[in-house]
């Protein structure tokens, strides 16, 4: 399998506090990779690391390097508009711009300087029906995007995250504040996205990250404990302390 | 964690059933035996009839695992622990109907009189009865040397076995008239040989338990 993104090293202080010890790790091109850990663990820290989403608490440093494509997001040379292009991000909470349906997906193209209608409106075809949304909004585009339920919001944020053509799609818990049937709608989803993007998403949900993801990454303390092939960590994990999360004895 | 300290209560539960499983096996086994010695119709009878409990204690093994995969949606050793719960109960409830076999061989040879005074099959039951023994305990203590060791003792079940279906062809050559008696007693030796291929079984289930991957003992 080919390795979409490369952490070296990663050591990341927020002031005094480190919150990500010495992370190495490789993560699979057009795959799902689940982070999973108790709160506080450094799962989503790493998350935010990987298109630079850290930047903005003041006090951050980090040490190493995160490799997308063989380049150090961290270098200098690095836009982190650019990077963060090629790498999307949808949160806990559906976050749609109070906007037309059709705006927010077409919010990202024409920022990128995307100003042809018909361009546009297959690009937010596309983003729809990638996100299995169109079929229920097609009829509704000038729409207001608050006027959606929560799961076709989430869907609808993962529209506007493929609407720029990203190589890698982040997902800190997003389906954690849905119902089980918008959760099993993302979930599908998300299989059907890995044929096009390298996925990672950091989830609470264990049986979630064993039922989606093609590799499981263990975290504990900043550390990681264990990363391996989901079926395996679930199965025989090598370390007990995965084995104690994931049977459910502390955490 | 409240949910965590029921959900081990049940693993528990399983653990004890496959426990009194075992017992029920190797008693039945023994008296399986001892009634064949005797040709005592009326010992093996009881053996048939006690054949429900065994049953009903694997129905029970497959209620609650399935009700805990269902209730509590385990990973890792906990599922292991269901998963070879399972596997292990049905191993046990073959080895009862084995029992059961020997038991009708006796009923059908009753009013006759032994072609020689049993030796070897009691023999091979007792080293096959350590073998339920020791594959169980390899199971509760999950202990893998033990199950290795007891999947040992398997080779000499079948050099026993081996020696005892000679001895019968002899008996046969020289008195054919026996030749229907010989048949049955050969088929007790099969049955326990069987027997002992199941605790084998057990052992690699103890194995797995603990590994994560199955063995092949019985080779």
């Amino acid at each position: 399998m080919t390795t979409a993104i490369q952490i070296e090293q990663l050591n990341l202080f927020y002031n005094q506090f480190q919150a990500l010890k010495n992370i190495s790790l490789e993560i699979p091109q057009k795959a799902i990779t689940a982070f999973i850990g108790p709160s506080g663990c450094g799962k989503s820290t790493l998350l935010r690391t990987l298109n630079r989403m850290n930047d903005m608490i003041p006090g951050t440093r980090v040490e190493g390097a995160v490799r997308i494509g063989g380049q150090d997001i961290y270098g200098e040379a690095v836009e982190v508009e650019t990077l963060r292009k090629r790498v999307g991000m949808v949160f806990q909470q559906p976050n749609p711009f109070p906007k037309s349906i059709y705006d927010n997906v077409a919010y990202g193209p024409r920022l990128h300087g995307i100003t042809s209608k018909a361009q546009l409106d297959e690009i937010v075809e596309q983003s729809l029906r990638q996100s299995v949304l169109w079929e229920e909004v097609k009829d509704f585009l000038k729409k207001s995007a608050l006027s959606l339920s929560g799961g076709q919001q989430q869907r609808l944020c993962i529209a506007r995250a493929i609407a720029v053509h990203p190589d890698i799609l982040l997902m800190d818990e997003a389906t954690a504040a849905l119902d089980p049937i918008s959760t099993l709608k993302i979930e599908e989803l998300v299989q059907k996205l890995k044929d096009k993007y390298t996925i990672v998403m950091v989830t609470h949900n264990m049986h979630q990250a064993a039922r989606v993801s093609d590799k499981t990454v263990f975290f504990l303390n900043g550390e990681i404990i264990e990363a391996d092939e989901t079926s395996k960590l679930f199965s025989t994990p090598q370390d007990s302390r995965t084995e104690d999360y994931i049977s459910g004895r502390f955490g | 964690m409240i949910q965590r300290r029921e959900f081990d209560q049940n693993l528990n539960e399983l653990r004890e059933l496959l426990q009194t499983m075992g017992e029920h096996v190797e008693h039945a086994l023994v008296e399986a035996v001892a009634a064949l010695k005797n040709l005592d119709s009326k010992r093996a009878k009881e053996i048939i009839e006690r054949d429900h409990d065994l049953n009903q204690l694997e129905e029970q093994i497959m209620d609650l695992g399935s009700r805990l995969i269902v209730t509590q949606q385990p990973v890792a050793k906990d599922l292991r622990r269901i998963l070879v719960a399972f596997r292990i109960s049905s191993d046990l409830e073959r080895m009862g109907d084995l029992a059961i076999d020997i038991a009708k061989v006796t009923m059908r040879l009753e009013g006759q009189t032994l072609i020689k005074p049993l030796v070897d099959i009691p023999k091979l039951a007792e080293l096959v009865v350590l073998m339920i023994q020791e594959s169980l305990q390899s199971y509760l203590d999950e202990n893998t040397d033990l199950a290795y060791k007891m999947a040992k003792d398997d080779d000499e079940v079948d050099h026993l076995y081996s020696q005892t279906i000679t001895d019968l062809y002899k008996i046969v050559i020289d008195h054919p008239e026996s030749l229907h008696q010989a048949m049955s007693l050969t088929l007790v030796g099969r049955y326990i040989e069987r027997i002992a291929d199941h605790a084998t079984n057990i052992g690699e289930s103890a194995v797995y338990l603990v590994t994560g991957h199955r063995p092949d003992l019985n080779h």
